[in-house]
């Protein structure tokens, strides 16, 4: 089957799959106990008040025809608002999105640069000490908590030595670059401007370190399993006996064999840091959309939640095509049908 | 003359959680520039293990060599240092396997797997400039020089079409296909010995006949000097000139094909000579050797074929017997023949 096809059928599918979630985030947000209305109308509105509330939001109506309202309106553009601020949920994710994958996308791209390498030289010296410090340390990052080792690392290298920011994405004075993306490493770049692209790299480097360490963790896990079990393969003792060096064998032909199982782990960490950056945004007041979920969570806020609960759907979406398309990429024998 | 290979009293031992097994008792072996030679044996008997001391690549751990020597044109192999032995494989040796589906790897063309095994065989070691710095007009030269090598290799084994089917991945060919360009890559760098272990036994019958005559032909083409393993009397009454006998970690009989099939001297050879189904037989089933393999655990001591052994007298339980003249170039390590000698 042709992979053009075959992407396109993918993307389609997706809806399906979002129509799915919606339902159940919708069902969930509804059943949960609580008055959001009474919440966001406060302890002394009277009952006209939260009656009009409720009118304004359609929340007199019986629950399929809002489901099938907000469904509508969602592929309209209309996300709906918040209950307490007013702001419209759309424009909210585009403010607050692009944080939070600017500093899950470093995270999942220092903890592959970290984490395949220790893997492969782990495997490379199975059992000996090498392997043991790539072990220990990984067995470290993965134990210890993220927002202990924040602070930790906020601590050291931001307060004691000064090396880092503190936090937040730029300095106040400093003017974030116009948005294209809403990436600042990307927005900065477009625009030549290499001085807050420095700066806001000195800002992401720490947080998106210390969000990388669980992922960095099970990377080196998977990558020196897999790479174990491909070093046991026929062709490698055929390739070492007609004098492919070592080297050539680990790095080229071993590695691509073992990658396959890394891919899935990098794609689903990628989906997991995404929805657990939360901590680390709090930690080091990154204006992401970990906290914005966590306040709407909390104040029962739905049209928020029903958001990015859609929002994140598109993403793990797009995350598992783009990594079965990695794998046909890396193992000629996958078609794509 | 001097000898291309020559295998002198190597002990070879495997720990394990049962017990330390001692898989080479003392195995001697020579080959000569041009030769071809036979390594039969029953399952466990050590004949892979003796092969894949020359490359050197047993595991070690768990396998140590205790005691012996392998020597190639005159140096000994076994104190080499990882690297040289890497530029010595490529320079010296070619290898082919016994399953031509586990050995090809299956994420890559077949172009890119032989032009490599052309580049690092040619290179014997030194640095082969990779895709990075493989821009500079020297070293597209010598990428182009390789693939047209490569596909010379694919001619010369017998496989149809080679500058097309060269961008074709491994599970697009057949076994016998396959097996075809394992031999391609185990002849890039026109190596000085071939160890073939076990070629044929992973395929079909028909295919068997036909690696075994490409063997044969590359043998007469190129002069090759061929180390043949196998379990297969068959093959190598087809494509051997002398045969060695293994059984049990040693050598115990060797001998020109012919003499050793009319004139098989030890007892272990004569049973597996009378083991080999004949047209004519059809009633009263199939021969054997009575008993089982040893344990090499716990080995028999003396001779490790006394308790399997008609003819067994005191001292086969005593002492390990040595190889004696019995014939024009045919040794045996039994005592039977001691006083002949």
């Amino acid at each position: 089957m042709n992979i053009r096809f075959y992407i396109l059928r993918r993307v389609a599918l997706i809806i399906p799959t979002l129509i799915g979630l919606s339902i159940l985030t919708f069902a969930i947000a509804r059943i949960v106990p609580g008055d959001p209305v009474g919440l966001a109308a406060g302890p002394r509105a009277t009952e006209e008040i939260k009656e009009a509330l409720r009118r304004e939001f359609g929340l007199d109506q019986p629950l399929p025809v809002q489901y099938v309202d907000y469904i509508s309106g969602l592929f309209q553009g209309d996300w709906g608002q918040s209950l307490y601020t007013r702001r419209e949920v759309l424009g909210d994710l585009r403010t607050f999105w692009p944080a939070t994958l600017e500093l899950t996308t470093a995270a999942v791209i220092i903890a592959t640069l970290l984490g395949v390498p220790a893997g492969v030289i782990s495997a490379m010296y199975r059992n000996r000490l090498p392997d043991h410090v790539a072990r220990v340390l990984s067995l470290f990052f993965v134990s210890f908590p993220s927002f202990w080792l924040a602070m930790i690392f906020q601590t050291w290298f931001a307060r004691d030595l000064g090396w880092f920011p503190i936090g937040k994405r730029l300095p106040v004075l400093v003017a974030p670059p116009p948005a294209t993306t809403g990436l600042f490493l990307v927005d900065s770049l477009v625009q030549l401007d290499f001085e807050t692209f420095a700066v806001s790299l000195r800002h992401l480097f720490i947080p998106a370190l210390v969000l990388s360490f669980g992922a960095f963790a099970s990377i080196t896990r998977i990558t020196r399993a897999s790479m174990v079990e491909a070093l046991e393969k026929d062709f490698v003792r055929m390739e070492r006996a007609i004098g492919i060096p070592y080297r050539v064998i680990i790095f080229k032909y071993v590695l691509r064999n073992a990658l396959i199982a890394t891919i899935t782990v990098i794609s689903l960490n990628f989906g997991w840091l995404m929805a657990g950056a939360i901590l680390i945004e709090t930690i080091f007041d990154w204006p992401g959309l970990g906290l914005y979920a966590v306040h709407a969570s909390l104040s029962l806020d739905f049209q928020p939640i029903m958001g990015i609960a859609v929002l994140y759907g598109i993403v793990f979406s797009v995350v598992n095509i783009l990594t079965d398309i990695v794998y046909g990429i890396l193992d000629p024998r996958i078609r794509y049908g | 003359m001097t000898h291309l290979l020559n295998i002198e009293n190597l002990h070879l031992e495997f720990d394990t959680y049962d017990g330390l097994v001692k898989v080479l008792a003392g195995v001697d072996l020579s080959m000569r520039r041009g030769d071809v030679l036979g390594l039969v044996g029953e399952t466990g008997c050590g004949k892979s293990m003796t092969a894949l001391s020359v490359p050197r690549l047993i595991p070690m751990p768990p396998g140590r060599i205790t005691a012996g020597r392998v020597q190639f044109n005159g140096e000994d192999i076994l104190n080499k240092s990882e690297s040289d032995m890497e530029a010595f494989r490529a320079r010296h040796l070619g290898m082919i396997f016994q399953d031509p589906v586990t050995n090809l790897n299956p994420l890559f063309t077949i172009r890119e797997q032989l032009v490599d095994a052309v580049l690092y065989q040619r290179a014997q070691g030194k640095k082969v400039p990779g895709r990075w710095r493989g821009f500079a007009p020297s070293a597209r030269q010598l990428r182009k020089d390789a693939h047209e090598r490569a596909v010379e290799l694919m001619r010369l084994t017998g496989i149809p079409d080679g500058d097309r089917r060269i961008y074709d991945y491994p599970h697009q060919f057949s076994g016998g296909m396959r097996q075809r360009v394992l031999i391609a890559m185990a002849l890039a760098g026109d190596p000085d010995l071939l160890i073939a272990d076990e070629p044929t036994t992973a395929l079909d019958v028909t295919i068997q006949a036909q690696i075994l005559r490409l063997i044969r032909s590359l043998v007469s083409q190129l002069g090759l000097t061929v180390l043949l393993i196998t379990h297969n009397l068959g093959v190598v009454a087809r494509s051997c000139e002398r045969v060695a006998v293994m059984y049990a970690g040693r050598v115990i009989e060797e001998a020109p094909v012919r003499e050793l099939f009319r004139n098989p001297k030890h007892p272990y050879t004569r049973g597996l000579i009378a083991a080999v189904p004949q047209k004519e037989v059809t009633r009263g089933g199939l021969e054997g050797i009575p008993g089982m393999i040893p344990n090499l655990i716990d080995p028999p001591g003396g001779c490790r074929f006394h308790p399997r052994c008609q003819h067994t007298m005191a001292v086969c339980r005593q002492t390990v017997p040595t190889p004696v003249p019995v014939g024009e170039q045919h040794t045996t390590a039994c005592y039977l023949y001691e006083a002949e000698g």
